[in-house]
């Protein structure tokens, strides 16, 4: 009896296994027919032979190049989407770092992929599909890979994106062919993963319009709808279930979960749903560790210190701020990473590289100044977010920047933080009005986010005195009264003035600072962590912050 | 990029398997080179040879019954036949691991074994014939063909009107002959097949484009159209020879001069120069042959000759000397 494995091999590769016998058989008559030549008609054929093949091959490419340009528009039309192939792939468990929740929910997953006779026999539910929700950069395919690996199963991988056409029936199709060919492993490995990334692509919720405007993308989910529930159907010819239906489909996508189809997202389809995080302190420091590891890294280099500056960063912004940091050591002529190389990799990152723009004295002074304001009442009344940087050399299409950042992630914002963010952008329209009597086009940015977080606290969050709970915005907007408007929008408006009102007196009685502020940036152009809290140290302000 | 790579390595591996696979042995070992035209022509052809070999030249022996027709034409049959066993010739002497330089095909009529067609070819002329390094037209010029009479028979017949005019005891005419024929040829006009017995020498180099150069003049002399109608050549012979430790090319010339001829002597006899020194150029170019020392041209008639070296005959050949410039 041949092995399952050997058929499965027959069934997947016969075409690839029919042409490599063709091509022996080729092989074969060709040495029985140079044999019976005589040696020196053989010498020369073998002697002409790489020439014949060149010649043969050339001829083959001009025909090729020639037909696909003339009978069918280029090369373009070679591509094939639907090369699908199965691999298995050695992401170790240990390989995936910095999702240390994440893994532990991730390993029940693959026990229960493993386990499957054994949940089968107590009556439990076989796992059909692992939905992962999360950010850009986490690692969401790492860890299906990882997956893979720890359940000892090849892994067939396609982007959403490839299942979508602008011909009708294409992508469904193309579902069609991925699930084929992934039974058709699980029928020789006992089991095969389909990793579907950008699974928002096809699985967005459907719309069901007269027009059809959106069939492809219905036609094509539903085609995943069918294969999916298609899996728990097939059984061998004595009534077990067959290997064909171990498919378990991974998807993953940065979409809001709502924006994902609900029968998508029913038990039986996608039955666990795995939420990815960015990354916390301690995960970031040991990504830290095992980016830096890849390059020459200083021995002394304080890991910890760069996770608490590295706030918010996905795995994949941590490995190209290392990246970046081994390019600007390499720039500036040392052989090894050091803290200031990371830093500078960071900023580049985050705040954008320098920029050669040659301002006025007077737009440079009103620049020093506007960044002045930002820093002194980021420093004074922020309650959890650091002064790492003021600068006026422009960057991207700022022309000065105040860097700053929290000191740990923060999931909810009490209203004094929104008021210390409002208050901290308007600081700089505040500080160039005091100095100059006029403002600048300089402010926009910053009215514009000072405006919508008293918006959305007003609106949304009931955070006005006025007492107006609830949120606003859900209400259609026909059916607010235009007094309500207006009295909710006085009320964003009180806000907004009275954080300029206490900016102002903040200004006023830190004028000492504000000025040594504006004067160090105007000979300096740039201003350090540590020289800035050396200025305000100077004027007996500590730095007392903390996430609440 | 990776299926390209793949394929050319697919090519490689294939190239190789055929190349290990066929292995490099020839067809018809040396030591096996008689048994191996004796059993083709036999086999193919249905002729029976006898082959010989020395140095570096082979020799064919083939016995025909009807060799010429009355107009002293090769019979259509005894070409073919011929042909066949050239062609056979050629094969092996392409597909052994001995070297052969030359192989020579020698035909006679049974019923008249005097009368010989000697064929004298050149094996890497034949290998650059198959590569088209040369045209067939060229190829053709660098064989050797010959219908005479056997120097063998000549002498037998001159041994026997010594003995029967001379009124000798014929008993020593055996003894007599077997001394006269003791002596292994010494020009590529001494080889034959003669009582039972192959007259063969290893056939060299440079007698050999002696003699093509020689061949091809006559056969210049008969068809270029000016030297037709200016010259009727009674001979023409090339040598190969070592003078005063000199190895020269010597070609002589015997050509009247047609009555109705305008020009002078001398004018012909430059003429008879340029023409022999031309055609010997280019021979001695297209063999790439640099072993010699000179090229010696004697007119007969006239008794006038001309010697020019390598670079002069080079220059000469490339037209950057003219016949006067090298001083006659």
């Amino acid at each position: 009896m041949i092995p399952r494995k050997w058929k499965m091999y027959i069934k997947m590769y016969w075409v690839k296994l029919a042409i490599v016998a063709a091509i022996l058989s080729v092989i074969v008559l060709a040495v029985v027919g140079l044999n019976s030549l005589e040696s020196y008609y053989r010498n020369i054929t073998l002697a002409t032979m790489p020439v014949n093949l060149l010649m043969v091959a050339l001829n083959a490419v001009i025909f090729v190049f020639m037909y696909m340009t003339f009978m069918k528009g280029g090369f373009s039309k070679l591509s094939n989407k639907l090369r699908v192939h199965g691999d298995f792939v050695d992401v170790k468990w240990s390989d995936v770092i910095g999702m240390e929740n994440v893994k532990e929910e991730a390993m029940e997953v693959v026990q229960l992929i493993k386990d499957r006779a054994r949940v089968k026999k107590i009556g439990g539910k076989i796992l059909r599909g692992i939905l992962m929700f999360g950010p850009p950069g986490c690692g969401k395919t790492y860890l299906a890979k990882a997956i893979a690996t720890e359940a000892g199963m090849p892994f067939v991988s396609m982007s959403g994106s490839e299942f979508v056409e602008i011909f009708v029936g294409v992508g469904a199709a193309r579902v069609r062919g991925l699930f084929k060919k992934a039974r058709e492993l699980a029928y020789g490995y006992g089991g095969c993963i389909i990793f579907i990334d950008e699974l928002d692509a096809i699985a967005r919720k459907r719309v069901f319009s007269a027009f059809g405007g959106t069939e492809e993308t219905n036609s094509t989910q539903n085609q995943l709808l069918a294969e999916m529930d298609g899996l728990q159907e097939i059984k061998d010819k004595h009534g077990n279930p067959s290997p064909e239906q171990n498919v378990i489909v991974i998807g993953a996508t940065n979409a809001p979960e709502d924006t994902i189809d609900r029968a998508l997202r029913r038990p039986g389809r996608f039955d666990r749903i795995v939420y990815i995080e960015k990354p916390g302190l301690e995960d970031r420091e040991k990504l830290f560790t095992y980016y830096l590891s890849k390059v020459e890294a200083d021995k002394s280099l304080d890991v910890s210190r760069l996770a608490r500056k590295a706030v918010y960063k996905s795995p994949a912004d941590i490995e190209n701020i290392v990246k970046e940091a081994a390019l600007v050591a390499t720039k500036n002529g040392r052989d090894k990473v050091i803290l200031e190389d990371v830093s500078e990799a960071m900023e580049r990152i985050d705040i954008g590289l320098k920029r050669k723009l040659k301002m006025t004295p007077h737009e440079r002074e009103a620049t020093a100044c506007h960044e002045a304001g930002h820093a002194v009442v980021l420093y004074i009344l922020h309650p959890t977010n650091d002064v790492f940087k003021i600068s006026i050399i422009p960057r991207k299409d700022t022309l000065g920047v105040t860097y700053s950042q929290p000191k740990e992630e923060l999931y909810s914002h009490t209203k004094d933080k929104l008021l210390a963010d409002i208050k901290v952008d308007l600081a700089g329209y505040v500080s160039e009005k005091m100095r100059f009597g006029v403002t600048s086009t300089g402010v926009s940015g910053d009215f514009k986010d000072a405006m919508r977080i008293a918006h959305f606290m007003v609106w949304s969050l009931g955070m006005s005195d006025a007492g107006f709970l609830g949120d606003y915005t859900v209400i259609p907007e026909s059916q607010i009264s235009e007094d309500m408007k207006e009295k909710l929008n006085e009320e964003t408006d009180k806000i907004f003035k009275q954080c300029i009102k206490e900016v102002e007196e903040l200004l006023l009685k830190e004028k000492p600072i504000l000025e040594r502020l504006i004067s160090e940036l105007l000979s300096k152009e740039e201003l350090e962590y540590d020289e800035v809290e050396a200025i305000f140290n100077e004027f007996g302000k500590t730095h007392i912050k903390s996430a609440w | 990029m990776v299926r390209t790579k793949k394929f050319l390595l697919l090519l490689i591996i294939n190239y190789t398997l055929c190349a290990i696979l066929c292995g490099c042995t020839s067809t018809y070992p040396g030591d096996k080179i008689r048994e191996s035209i004796v059993k083709i022509c036999k086999q193919e052809y249905k002729s029976d040879v006898l082959v010989e070999t020395t140095g570096r030249t082979m020799v064919i022996y083939l016995p025909l019954s009807n060799l010429m027709d009355f107009s002293f034409a090769l019979t259509k049959e005894a070409s073919e036949k011929i042909n066949d066993v050239i062609f056979s010739a050629a094969r092996v002497a392409l597909s052994t691991d001995a070297r052969i330089n030359f192989y020579c095909v020698i035909a006679h009529d049974i019923k008249m074994p005097e009368l010989q067609i000697i064929i004298i070819k050149s094996v890497e002329d034949v290998k650059r014939l198959f590569a088209n390094d040369i045209s067939r037209g060229e190829y053709m010029k660098r064989m050797l063909i010959d219908l005479r009479w056997s120097p063998q028979a000549k002498k037998e017949q001159v041994v026997k009107e010594v003995f029967s005019r001379m009124n000798l005891d014929p008993k020593w005419q055996d003894q007599v002959m077997t001394d006269f024929f003791k002596s292994e040829p010494t020009s590529l006009g001494d080889i034959g097949y003669w009582d039972n017995k192959f007259y063969i020498k290893d056939i060299t180099v440079p007698e050999f484009l002696a003699e093509q150069i020689a061949n091809r003049v006559k056969l210049e002399f008969r068809e270029g159209k000016i030297l037709k109608e200016t010259f009727l050549l009674k001979s023409a012979r090339g040598v190969y020879i070592l003078r005063k430790g000199k190895h020269l090319f010597r070609f002589d010339i015997f050509a009247e001069r047609s009555t109705y001829g305008t020009a002078g002597t001398i004018e012909d006899s430059d003429k008879i120069f340029e023409t022999v020194l031309s055609i010997a150029a280019h021979v001695i170019h297209g063999y790439h042959f640099k072993d010699y020392d000179g090229v010696e041209v004697f007119d007969q008639k006239e008794g006038r000759s001309i010697e020019v070296n390598p670079e002069e005959l080079e220059a000469f050949r490339t037209k950057k000397l003219r016949l006067n410039e090298i001083g006659v």
